[in-house]
């Protein structure tokens, strides 16, 4: 059927370029570069991510900060007012220290003139309680430690009484009255630094969820941003689906890892300065225990979400197409709760081996000591064999699912077209 | 430079391209006509590797299409699109350095098509800011960027108010003379016939006319005469030999010549009758020729 004109012009004399040819052979690396650059640009760009990351600092530094100024009061301080009827009451009031066993609350105590000056004082809350005799005169009702504390007290002044009339005296009685006291043998002693370590991996996890959420999310709406815009049939003139989509995942990837690691030193800066916390030297081990795990789970959801937009071809059948994978990470996120509640129990234990929850649910637990090392290492291989499935079946869905930019697209379908991933 | 050789390609039970050949010459522009659903957009997609051919193959320079032989082509899909959140130059230089380019190359090519297609006010603004027209000119830079050598440009001219057509066109005619080879769809022939040197017409997957225009005119419409005899009626050409009588109107008579007929017998019938006043040798336009080859 070709036909070769016979009236072309000769090709024998091409005409002069005015543009000298300024392309070069590219690689699929320098491509996946240049998309993971315009992911980075164009969303550090927008305005709405600028407002989020703000106001997610602005809770950060909320949560850091706040305990540092209210958690940090000092011991329990009483006042106690004795009324001045002779010798017991001041014994009362010099015994009060005595029994306040190391100095666990601070009492202040002051002389009454009479039980019409105890009970005003009371009465507008200058005092916490009042001897009078055999009485304490509160306003409502006695304060459990403060009831202990003055038990104890008139257990000693009474003692010290009887001693004294039995005609014990002197270091014999204080020996009686005042034994040394019991000494604490910890079999489990706290160890502050995996406390500290716990409690900040904890933290740390709802953002881990929350970035997966949100940038797995981005992934999948920006896979059918491009459907619906049609860029995507540009794009792929001159990339492959997989370049395409290991630079997209990339890119969303490295915005919500860089995030992730501004909101934790954030607030760690914010918390160590203002007391909250001291930073233990468990902070590295931490911090490497939520950015590995963020960047496992994170994998595998994106992966899962590109799938998702791969089959949509509208952002508002994103909803449909993403729910089962948003059931799967809300489930995670309960388990995140088992593990904080009882790291070793059952469910925190199973929900561990499960690759689409151990995310979540692994940093918890091997923060709280409740991981033996080959746990840790297996269920890292677990999830890592998942990760390299999802992200080829994700690459083959995506190239079957990119270029069909009408209509939902099952499957199977997406799967059996994948001509070139 | 381009080169397609018979290739096919079905969907399901449509046959979308049924053997189709043709080849596009460095400097050289061709026009792909057809009705809808002709093939031509298959076609371009099978050459940018958007599609694969069932059978058939894609020659650039003599070679087997590859994708750094795609990164050379400026493509413009039937169904526009670019990043409607992205800055109008962010977005032609993000698309220069996908074919290769250097970032300042990019930078500075982005700058000289934004002003060529006279969009350069609307240079910082976000895409979904322009009109669409503006938009249409910016998804033409994006195919020219990089200083492609081939150009594939589905329906380029649709959605264009007149004066950019006459823009495009300008710049179709300044790229082809720079030596890119240029293909492109349109409906509108009287543009093809306009810009074109060949044309390739596909009727339901198939090639049905292709080569030179002129050439094709003549070939498909055989020879016409149009004349305009004073007072002669339009009885006089009745009877002579190799020559039927295609309209009359008045004194203006279009005839139709066998390959044996002399016209300088029909001029001296014609003389006999009255006086001439016209005698033009007519060749059907291309909308003329491609109702005759494509099946109604």
């Amino acid at each position: 059927m070709t036909t070769d004109d016979p009236a072309a012009p000769p090709p024998a004399a091409p005409p002069t370029p005015t543009n000298p040819p300024t392309t070069a052979p590219m690689t699929g690396r320098q491509a996946v570069f240049l998309v993971i650059r315009r992911e980075l640009v164009e969303r550090t760009r927008q305005r709405a991510f600028l407002i989020s990351t703000g106001v997610t600092l602005l809770i950060v530094l909320a949560i850091a900060i706040i305990p540092g100024l209210g958690g940090d009061d000092g011991p329990k301080k009483f006042d106690v007012g004795v009324v001045k009827t002779g010798e017991a009451a001041q014994r009362l009031a010099d015994a009060l220290p005595r029994v306040n066993l190391g100095e666990r609350f601070e009492v202040a105590t002051r002389t009454l003139a009479d039980r019409a000056e105890a009970e005003r004082l009371v009465e507008a809350g200058d005092l916490d309680a009042a001897v009078d005799g055999e009485e304490v005169i509160v306003k409502k009702e006695l304060d459990g430690d403060l009831e202990a504390l003055l038990q104890l007290a008139n257990r000693d002044v009474r003692a010290q009484q009887a001693l004294a009339a039995a005609g014990v005296s002197g270091e014999q009685a204080a020996a009686i009255t005042d034994p040394p006291p019991l000494q604490t043998a910890a079999i489990d002693p706290p160890d502050k630094e995996q406390d500290d370590r716990r409690s900040l991996v904890i933290f740390g996890v709802f953002f881990v969820f929350g970035q997966i959420f949100g940038y797995g999310f981005a992934v999948a709406s920006s896979v059918v941003e491009e459907k619906s815009s049609r860029v995507v049939e540009l794009l792929l003139a001159k990339m492959r689906p997989g370049a395409l989509l290991t630079g997209k995942i990339v890119g969303v990837g490295a915005l919500g890892l860089g995030q992730l690691v501004l909101y934790m030193v954030v607030g760690l800066v914010a918390a160590s300065v203002t007391g909250s916390i001291d930073l233990p030297p468990g902070v590295a081990s931490a911090f490497v225990l939520v950015l590995g795990w963020f960047l496992l789970g994170f994998a595998i959801y994106s992966a899962l979400f590109a799938m998702a937009g791969a089959v949509a071809s509208r952002a508002e059948e994103l909803q449909n197409t993403t729910s089962p994978i948003t059931f799967l990470i809300m489930a995670g996120y309960f388990g995140t709760f088992a593990a904080i509640g009882d790291a070793g129990g059952l469910m925190a234990r199973v929900m561990s081996w499960i690759p689409f929850w151990s995310p979540l649910v692994m940093p918890v637990r091997m923060a709280s000591g409740e991981v033996p090392a080959g746990e840790a290492v297996a269920v890292t291989v677990v999830v890592l064999v998942t990760v390299v499935i999802l992200v080829r079946l994700a690459a083959r869905i995506y190239s079957g699912g990119a270029l069909r930019t009408r209509g939902r697209i099952k499957l199977k379908e997406a799967l059996a077209s994948a001509a070139r991933p | 430079m381009l080169e397609l050789r018979d290739v096919s390609r079905r969907y399901g039970d449509v046959v979308a391209l049924d053997g189709v050949s043709f080849t596009v010459r460095q400097g050289q522009m061709r026009g792909l006509v057809g009705r809808n659903g002709a093939g031509k957009t298959t076609a371009m997609r099978i050459v940018l590797g958007l599609a694969e051919p069932d059978q058939g193959d894609v020659r650039l320079d003599g070679a087997p299409i590859d994708d750094d032989a795609r990164r050379r082509i400026g493509y413009m899909p039937e169904e526009r699109g670019l990043y409607p959140k992205m800055r109008v130059t962010d977005q032609l230089e993000f698309f220069g350095r996908l074919s290769g380019m250097e970032a300042t190359a990019a930078r500075t090519a982005a700058a000289r098509w934004v002003e060529r297609l006279g969009v350069a006010d609307r240079a910082g603004d976000r895409l979904d800011e322009l009109s669409l027209g503006n938009q249409q000119r910016v998804q033409l830079a994006a195919a020219l960027v990089h200083g492609p050598e081939l150009l594939v440009l589905d329906e380029p001219f649709s959605g264009l108010d007149p004066v950019g057509i006459d823009v495009l066109s300008a710049v179709l005619q300044e790229e082809a003379g720079r030596g890119a080879a240029i293909v492109f769809s349109s409906h509108q022939l009287e543009l093809v016939e306009q810009l074109c040197d060949s044309v390739t017409i596909l009727d339901r997957g198939r090639v049905v006319a292709d080569g030179a225009i002129p050439e094709l005119r003549r070939r498909h419409g055989g020879r016409e005469l149009r004349l305009v005899v004073a007072g002669g009626g339009n009885g006089w050409a009745k009877g002579l030999p190799g020559v039927t009588v295609v309209s009359s109107d008045g004194d203006e008579v279009v005839l139709q010549l066998d390959d044996g007929a002399d016209t300088q017998a029909v001029l001296d019938g014609a003389r006999a009758a009255g006086r001439v006043e016209a005698f033009t040798p007519r060749s059907p336009t291309l909308a003329e020729l491609f109702r005759e080859v494509v099946q109604p």
